[in-house]
């Protein structure tokens, strides 16, 4: 299998000024092929939101490789797209004109970026709420419109951290299933970080668990579940050993974390 | 029910109303029936009215107005002008926010009126040190409010600008400017009532025309009809100003909630 994303024992260390240091990554490594989507799991403050945006180019890390296609990551590039937790929505554009963010970066058209963001808005389910602002979406129709905006540059990569964080239980399933079908369709290479087990359980090809502050990889499952999946998949038994295998794993740095004051 | 339905639905511009008639309705008639009216020391709204009418609708102050207004005008467009890049320079570069921090704190804080004669000693009676007293308390709403807009600037929007692709001026055009404007124009609100202090001292110091010499002119010689006409004038204009700023701000940024300023 060749290399997508590989990461080399990735290092990076916080340094606040009159603050203590904190050593979010230390020797991380992963490597993720293409059209594959992988959920990195693990305690909270563990630096895997951190790596997100080390992949994304946001942030330089001290030491380690970190190659995309081959070619190592110096900056932010369209081939690479990220979910933002929180939405992170331009509070005064338009859903269609926050969709359209990448392409007037990147100097496409105006004429052939509404054409663009019309189709992402089908895409994403948001037909009618084009002109709406950030403050009169719910929580699930901002994350449509961070996904379709993420989705518009058609990058190869979308990261996504946390991105149904901070959504309601109901909503976040529906959202879930509707970012396998939009997955299955545009191969995309997925990276995912959650808190979720079950999010991760099914979502995912591949689960990460890393360990407690400083982020290490502690093991990788792959969740040999079929796809397509759909939500009765995880009322099977099979899931549910999925699910326990993973909190088995994730259960002792999570004590570990807390005792850490998190 | 229909009636009341009516009732609920313009309950504050009536009850505003309804009090601003009742106050006024007190002040004319404990004049007329209460207490003798001394003229020299008081007036009533009926004399008022009747100035207004004299001395607004006939024309006589509009000359004084617009004297006042020409100096009001330059004094506020060069605290525009000024104060947006001083504000802008602090709030993105740190050594230039503790250069100019101690300063115009002191200053903002300050009664800069106490100024004023000082200014009229240096620029003189007339259009130039009206306009400078305006420009010099004006000019400090604008500075901070766009130094807190920039400050307060969202870091995760500025991260998403720059992950997809977002250069140094896309930064500021696309997130810092959007985002510090409502704040300038809320400090363009404040400026405008100081503004307006700054023009009536002006010319009460020293002026030989405009709206505050009219209104100091007439105190003096006891019209004091005529001395309400004018401040009457001067609030009409307040009120036009800020809340047609108010009106700006819902235009230019519709994006914020209602009932947030």
């Amino acid at each position: 299998m060749v290399s997508f994303i590989e990461a080399q024992g990735v290092t990076l260390v916080f340094k606040p000024k009159n603050r203590e240091h904190v050593t979010a990554l230390k020797e991380f490594s992963l490597n993720v092929t293409k059209g594959e989507f992988v959920s990195i799991v693990g305690p909270s403050g563990c630096g895997k939101s951190t790596f997100l945006n080390v992949l994304l180019g946001l942030i330089k890390p001290d030491t380690g490789d970190l190659t995309f296609k081959g070619h190592p990551i110096t900056g932010p590039s369209q081939e690479r797209a990220m979910v933002f937790q929180e939405f992170g929505l331009l509070p005064w554009r338009t859903a269609a004109a926050n969709i359209e963010l990448g392409l007037e970066l990147k100097g496409i058209p105006a004429a052939e970026r509404t054409e663009r963001s019309k189709e992402l808005v089908k895409l994403v389910g948001l037909v009618g709420f084009e002109s709406h602002y950030p403050h009169e979406l719910s929580g699930g129709m901002k994350q449509r419109v961070g996904l379709a905006r993420a989705l518009a540059t058609e990058p190869e990569v979308l990261l996504m951290d946390e991105p149904f964080a901070a959504l309601d239980a109901q909503t976040r399933d529906i959202m879930q299933s509707e970012l396998l079908g939009i997955w299955e369709r545009t191969h995309k290479t997925v990276l995912f970080v959650t808190h979720s087990i079950e999010e991760a359980a099914y979502l995912s090809d591949r689960v990460i668990v890393m360990t407690a502050r400083p982020g290490r990889t502690k093991e990788i499952l792959p969740i040999q579940l079929p796809r397509p999946r759909d939500y009765e998949m995880r009322l099977t038994p099979e899931f549910n050993d999925i699910k326990a295998q993973i909190w088995n794993t994730l259960k002792d740095e999570l004590k570990t974390s807390s005792r850490n004051g998190f | 029910m229909v009636f009341k339905n009516w009732l609920q639905e313009y309950q504050r511009p009536l009850i505003g109303f309804a009090s601003v008639a009742a106050v006024i309705l007190f002040w004319e008639l404990t004049l007329t029936f209460l207490i003798p009216l001394n003229p020299f020391f008081f007036t009533k709204p009926s004399l008022i009215a009747v100035a207004f009418k004299e001395q607004v609708i006939d024309g006589a102050l509009w000359g004084d107005l617009a004297v006042s207004s020409r100096a009001f005008l330059l004094g506020w467009s060069f605290a525009v002008i000024l104060g947006i890049p001083i504000g802008a320079l602090m709030g993105w570069r740190r050594r230039a926010e503790y250069t100019l921090d101690p300063f115009l704190t002191a200053l903002y804080a300050s009664p800069l009126v106490a100024l004023a004669p000082l200014i009229i000693v240096v620029f003189g009676v007339g259009l130039f040190a009206k306009t400078v007293l305006v420009f010099v308390l004006s000019i400090f709403p604008f500075i901070f409010n766009t130094f807190a807009g920039v400050k307060s600037t969202d870091r995760i929007l500025i991260n998403v600008v720059r992950s997809f692709g977002g250069k140094e001026k896309d930064l500021y055009f696309k997130v810092i400017f959007p985002s510090t404007l409502p704040y300038i124009v809320a400090g363009a609100r404040i400026a405008i009532g100081r503004g307006l202090v700054g023009i009536i001292v002006g010319e009460f110091y020293a002026a030989s025309e405009g709206i505050g010499f009219a209104i100091s002119r007439f105190g003096d010689t006891y019209r004091l009809p005529e001395m309400f006409a004018g401040i009457f004038v001067l609030m009409i204009a307040a009120v036009v100003l800020t809340e047609g700023m108010r009106k700006f701000e819902a235009v230019i940024a519709p994006w914020r909630k209602t009932g947030e300023t």
